[in-house]
């Protein structure tokens, strides 16, 4: 089986995939349950690892699986656990009040994606494999952003920024092929798993002193 | 050109004018006027249908000579007329419902005998269809707009026929308002267009975008949009419609919704196609989103209508998006030089422009039927009228499924045309701009869709069921001449449903004119009975085939009832009641209610308010007494035009000290602004 | 091209045949997935006969429209099911029509549909109707969509040529634009079936109910014709599932009996696979409030506009 053979299955799947990425987070942004909420962020991340995986087999580039082990293990895993752990913790299962309703906020991730598309589109040359991966990380950025800015809820908020990073992630994996160099990459996993965890903790502090997790209340800071 | 064609369509005008003359002329005797004065306007649109009729069958060349009607009697002025292929397909328009409608005027207009002034109706309704028919035919600027003024005029009268009451007179204002609105953008647009061209012509008109620079080409095109977009009830312009067209007499809500908004769409072609040629894209694209926005408010705001003639009135402005989505991908495509595939999106508006009238006109009559009946136009008060009006209530089914663009009638075959341009239209051009086309087309599914939803309302409410007032269970079924208007309409949507490569080929000279191509060979195969995308492979359809399968299909219910039902009998029965003592007709599901989860729906468009008042003696769930009342927002209305009107207010009441009322400050605004454009000139 | 009588035959036969097994399948395998014994999948075919058999029961305020409507809705779901290619290539009606005119006869039947259960005068009928016509108007545009992104592939609106083209490369399976589209279908699917997250096919008398709350006046022969004519509506929308996003094993109409067997085989396995994803979704989801069905459908509107969108960078 040679390289070239595999090449358009291997673009088909990596395309496939990245799609479904994108399909998860619109998910994402219609769903209100929150443990919901943090099993599809961890089969958005399962399938940023498979990308890499396959990005890494074609290139053989054998940095690249280190990057889908990490991924694997960080976001698909422990994150998740981590977020979920908090969940129960903080007895909140459901309550997301996302300041737009279910549809207009899937028609605006809709229309974030057509904008990624645009804004991608003068790069898809530059692609080797997979045509569109590149527009479905810049949609999956904004949709995220969208989804900070859309739901009230520290946890939520947390969860939409990961999904961005996943984005970020991505865009590195599909634009440049061999990922970033890998102690960018390295630092950029730490960086969030730290955040996540004073996240977590912030979060924790948040409904211990206002009763709620409802960020807008933060304004009674002021005092 | 044989002149046969050109003079009997000069014998229809003389009609219409001898019916308007000898109506007002019989007005003391109103059999009489009502007798000569359809009858002449019946008269009239035959002439005029076998003349357009068969100018179009002859595949005219583009007819480029003018005839005077007159000779000039003012200078500047030329009675000049020109029955060119697009003339000739709107001519055929309106001289195909003037047929019906006269027929059908003929017994509605006997409701009013005793109470009104026939004759006046019987004239301005002639007056209406003489003026329509020369804006088709103008061929000089000024003559159009004598033509255009006229017909606002009669249409604005008669829209307050019933004149005490406040509606009908509230209406007409509104109308003649936003319609001269229009016409002043119009002779603006005209007027630019006179200075590249030095002519009042329409002939010396022809391809004159190329001789504008492109920001005055653009200038004069929104002039246009805006000035034809009032008449045609085009969304955010459409306000007057839904106010002006249900309070009309039925006969004459037929002939506004029907002929009078589509001379904006004749106005459009003619202008985009025939004088600026050439289109930039930002025509197109704003013309198919405007045309999208429309189709998709149009129906909802019939939605939430419970007054069956603004339903229908509403329903107009989104026929009209519809039309203007096939005009507005015919001038994208243009841009982006596919001739072939603009001639089909043109193709596609044309057909639903002639769709829309007749079964539009259709379901208006059938409106007046039933008002004729049960004396109010509240849905909440019909009911059960297939029953006493069962040839109506057959009309007004055909005219709903037509409308809702279900096969195989003939709104399924022009929004077929729609979908198959704007497929093919994706693959017309790489840029982005493309998926304009698809998103339409979906929009263009919810709107049918939606439409389907209202008219399940609009018949099942006003037409199913037990009724819902003694007025209803009264009603009777209309005069013969009534059924006849509208059977003749039932049977001109049947034939253009069934038999689409008839229009197909008598819309070929128009195509050729605007566009140059012909196309019916291509969307025609076997004999016009299965139409083509035009592309190879691309997809036929046969409504005819449709109709016979179905037929041939009956086969299977009737061998399983030869086989298994032999013994089966039939009780009639009262409907379930879940175990109360019968059913009443309050229990029965209402207009209001039908369209409640799509007012749920859209409640940031609509801003549904309610309001419940409930009196209770013991417990509250024993209600004695209970109020409801639920409104809904035309959001155009409050958030465009009524601040508008406010400013329009504030500023006139400012300017009242200009009024000083003495004849000396008169003289010197006028002299000053003598000097002012002397000054101007220099 | 032109129709040929005895395939026009034989699928109206497999149609009428094939509807009632697929809905008892989906019926018993439902109930044992929920621990139940549930009827034989050839229950339905036992129901419709009894139907058949039974006196009818007419309301006092019905009028014409009642009893035209069963024989529309059943004409036009066997209509649009000749229009769709189930073993071979062309279908047998591809000249009268094609995806287009398939939503057409769809919407046709729903209209009838929709006026019958007004017609008898009883609140629940005109509940249903309202709602019904309300959700196909909310799934409308992502059916339109999906079936705009395949058609632009294949540049055609004809079915027969969609799962022509889809056929000559079946790499395009794994299209992405493929894959949503056919997602947004089947969300689609479940909307117009009346299936769980949208409605409850197995509720008669709860105020949640769409579909059998129009039904509920019909009786008798009647009520024979709407039960098969909506179980032909769902094998229709299944084939179009099967076949046109999934050609796999489609025979052309040259084809010898040996392929035709394999492509009835293969068309069976997909459409068994289909009913299995179905039952699945009904037996893990609760269904919606009628308020919260617009949220799932305009999901799918979403996903139709993502396979656009896929579509259009694929090129």
């Amino acid at each position: 089986m040679s390289a070239s053979a595999t090449a358009p299955i291997g673009s088909q799947i990596l395309t496939l995939m990245a799609a479904l990425m994108l399909v998860l987070q619109l998910f994402i942004i219609a769903q209100r349950r929150l443990l919901t909420n943090i099993r599809l962020f961890a089969i958005q991340s399962l399938l940023l690892a498979g990308i890499a995986a396959v990005v890494a087999f074609h290139h053989a580039a054998n940095h690249v699986y280190l990057v889908a082990g990490l991924t694997l293990v960080g976001k698909v895993v422990l994150l998740p656990w981590l977020l979920t752990r908090l969940v129960y913790r903080i007895q909140i299962h459901q309550e997301i009040e996302p300041l737009l309703n279910a549809p207009s906020s899937m028609l605006i991730g809709g229309g974030l994606t057509l904008l990624g598309y645009v804004v991608a589109r003068p790069f898809t040359s530059m692609e080797r494999l997979g045509n569109n991966t590149l527009a479905i990380a810049l949609a999956l950025v904004l949709t995220g952003f969208f989804l900070t800015i859309n739901r009230r809820k520290a946890l939520t908020q947390v969860l939409a920024l990961l999904t961005v990073e996943n984005g970020v992630m991505l865009a590195a994996v599909a634009l440049t092929t061999y990922g970033m160099p890998l102690v960018v990459e390295l630092g950029i996993f730490f960086d969030v798993l730290v955040a996540v965890m004073v996240l977590a903790i912030l979060v924790y502090r948040i409904r211990e002193n206002f009763a709620s997790m409802d960020t807008s209340k933060l304004n009674q800071l002021k005092g | 050109m044989t002149d046969f064609p050109l003079s009997l369509l000069g014998v229809a005008l003389w009609a219409y004018l001898a019916g308007a003359a000898g109506a007002l002329v019989f007005q003391r005797f109103e059999k009489l006027a009502n007798g000569f004065g359809f009858g002449m306007a019946a008269a009239g649109g035959l002439c005029g249908l076998v003349s357009c009729g068969a100018a179009l069958a002859s595949g005219m060349p583009v007819a480029s000579r003018s005839i005077e009607l007159f000779p000039a009697l003012i200078p500047l002025v030329r009675f000049a007329i020109r029955a060119d292929a697009l003339g000739c397909f709107f001519g055929l328009i309106v001289s195909l419902l003037a047929v019906p409608l006269s027929v059908y005027s003929l017994g509605y207009a006997r409701s009013y005998f005793g109470r009104r002034n026939v004759g006046v109706l019987a004239a301005l309704f002639n007056l209406l269809l003489l003026s329509i028919t020369l804006v088709f035919l103008a061929d000089h600027v000024f003559f159009f707009l004598i033509a255009w003024e006229l017909m606002a005029l009669s249409a604005s009268i008669l829209v307050c026929f019933e004149h005490e009451q406040d509606e009908s007179r509230g209406g007409a204002v509104l109308f003649f308002v936003m319609s001269h609105i229009g016409t002043a953008a119009l002779i603006l647009g005209f007027l630019l267009l006179f200075q590249a061209s030095g002519s009042y012509a329409f002939t010396d008109f022809h391809a004159l975008g190329a001789k504008l620079s492109a920001s005055r080409r653009g200038g004069v095109f929104l002039l246009f949009l805006f000035g034809f977009g009032i008449k045609a009830g085009l969304v955010p312009l459409h306000i007057w419609l839904p106010a002006a067209h249900p309070v009309a007499p039925s006969n004459v809500s037929a002939l506004m919704s029907g002929v009078l908004i589509k001379t904006g769409v004749y106005g459009l072609i003619r202008v985009c196609f025939d004088f600026l040629g050439a289109p930039p894209q930002w025509w197109g694209v704003a013309v198919l989103g405007l045309g999208t926005v429309s189709a998709v408010l149009g129906v909802l705001f019939a939605l939430m209508e419970h007054d069956l003639k603004r339903l229908l009135a509403y329903h107009s402005i989104e026929n009209i998006g519809i039309i203007l989505i096939g005009l507005g991908a015919a001038l994208m495509l243009l841009h982006s030089s596919h001739p072939m595939l603009a001639s089909l999106a043109l193709i596609a508006g044309l057909y639903h422009t002639l769709n829309h009238a007749c079964f539009k006109a259709l379901l208006f009559l059938g409106a007046g039927a039933v008002l004729h009946a049960t004396h109010t136009r509240n849905m909440e008060e019909m009911g059960g009228l297939a029953k006493r009006m069962q040839w109506t209530s057959a009309f007004f089914l055909l005219g709903a499924a037509a409308i809702s663009a279900l096969p195989p009638l003939n709104g399924f075959v022009s929004e077929w045309f729609t979908y198959q341009s704007l497929l093919q239209g994706f693959g017309s051009t790489p840029s982005l701009i493309r998926l304009m086309f698809p998103l339409s087309g979906a929009m263009l599914a919810l709107t049918s869709a939606l439409a389907a939803a209202c008219f399940v309302k609009a018949f099942g409410i006003t037409f199913l069921a037990q009724p819902r007032s003694a007025h209803a269970r009264e009603a009777r079924e209309a005069s013969l001449t009534m059924l006849l208007g509208q059977g003749l309409l039932v049977a001109v949507c049947v034939v253009l449903g069934l038999f689409p490569g008839i229009l197909l080929k008598l819309l070929d000279p128009l195509t050729h004119q605007l566009i140059g191509e012909r196309l019916s060979q291509r969307l025609s195969l076997a004999g016009g009975l299965v139409l083509s995308s035009g592309a190879a492979q691309g997809g036929t359809v046969s409504t005819l085939g449709i109709v016979l399968m179905l037929v041939a299909l009956l086969a299977v219910p009737i061998v399983l009832w030869a086989l298994f039902a032999r013994g089966a009998r039939t009780r009639i029965a009262p409907t379930w009641d879940c175990g109360l003592r019968g059913l009443t007709p309050h229990m029965q599901y209402t207009a209001t209610g039908f369209s409640k989860p799509l007012r749920m729906i859209f409640k940031a468009l609509f801003r549904p308010r309610r309001e419940v008042q409930r009196e209770y003696d013991l417990s509250p769930y024993f209600a004695t007494t209970l109020r409801f009342e639920s409104h809904v927002e035309e959001v155009f209305q409050t958030r465009v035009y009524r601040p508008l009107k406010w400013l329009v207010l504030r500023f006139s009441r400012r300017s009242r000290a200009l009024q000083a009322g003495s004849i000396q400050a008169y003289l010197i605004y006028i002299f000053l602004t003598l000097l002012a454009l002397l000054l101007f000139a220099l | 091209m032109n129709p040929d009588p005895l395939a026009i035959l034989l699928q109206t036969l497999l149609l009428l045949l094939l509807a009632p097994l697929v809905s008892g399948i989906i019926k018993n395998w439902k109930a044992k997935l929920q621990n139940r014994r549930g009827p034989r999948p050839w229950q339905v075919y036992l129901d419709l006969a009894k139907f058949l058999r039974k006196d009818m029961v007419i309301s006092e305020h019905a009028s014409w429209i009642f009893s035209f409507a069963p024989y529309v809705l059943f004409t036009s779901a066997l209509l649009a099911g000749l229009m769709v290619p189930t073993l071979a290539t062309p279908a047998p009606l591809s000249l009268f029509g094609g995806a287009l005119a398939l939503i057409g006869l769809l919407a046709l039947g729903r209209f009838f549909l929709a006026l019958g259960g007004l017609d008898p005068a009883s609140a629940f009928g005109g509940m249903g109707s309202s709602r019904d016509m309300t959700l196909s108007a909310i799934a409308e545009p992502a059916l339109m969509l999906a079936i705009f992104t395949v058609a632009i592939t294949a540049g055609s609106t004809d079915l027969s040529q969609i799962c022509r083209s889809t056929q000559s490369a079946t790499w395009r399976l794994l299209n992405p634009a493929h894959v949503l589209a056919f997602a947004a279908m089947f969300v689609v699917l479940l909307a117009e079936t009346g299936r769980i997250p949208v409605d409850n096919p197995a509720t008669h008398l709860e105020l949640t109910m769409v579909h059998e709350a129009m039904l509920l006046e019909y009786s008798g022969r009647f009520l024979a014709l709407m039960e098969w004519g909506a179980s032909i509506k769902q094998l229709v929308l299944m084939t179009l599932l099967a076949n046109v996003f999934v050609p796999v094993g489609l025979a052309v109409s040259e084809a010898g009996p040996g392929a035709l067997a394999l492509s009835l085989l293969a068309y069976l396995a997909k459409l068994l696979a289909l009913a299995a994803a179905v039952v699945l979704v009904e037996t893990t989801n609760a269904k919606l409030r009628l308020f919260r069905v617009p949220d799932l459908l305009s999901a799918a509107f979403v996903l139709a506009t993502l396979a656009l969108l896929s579509t259009f960078l694929f090129q």
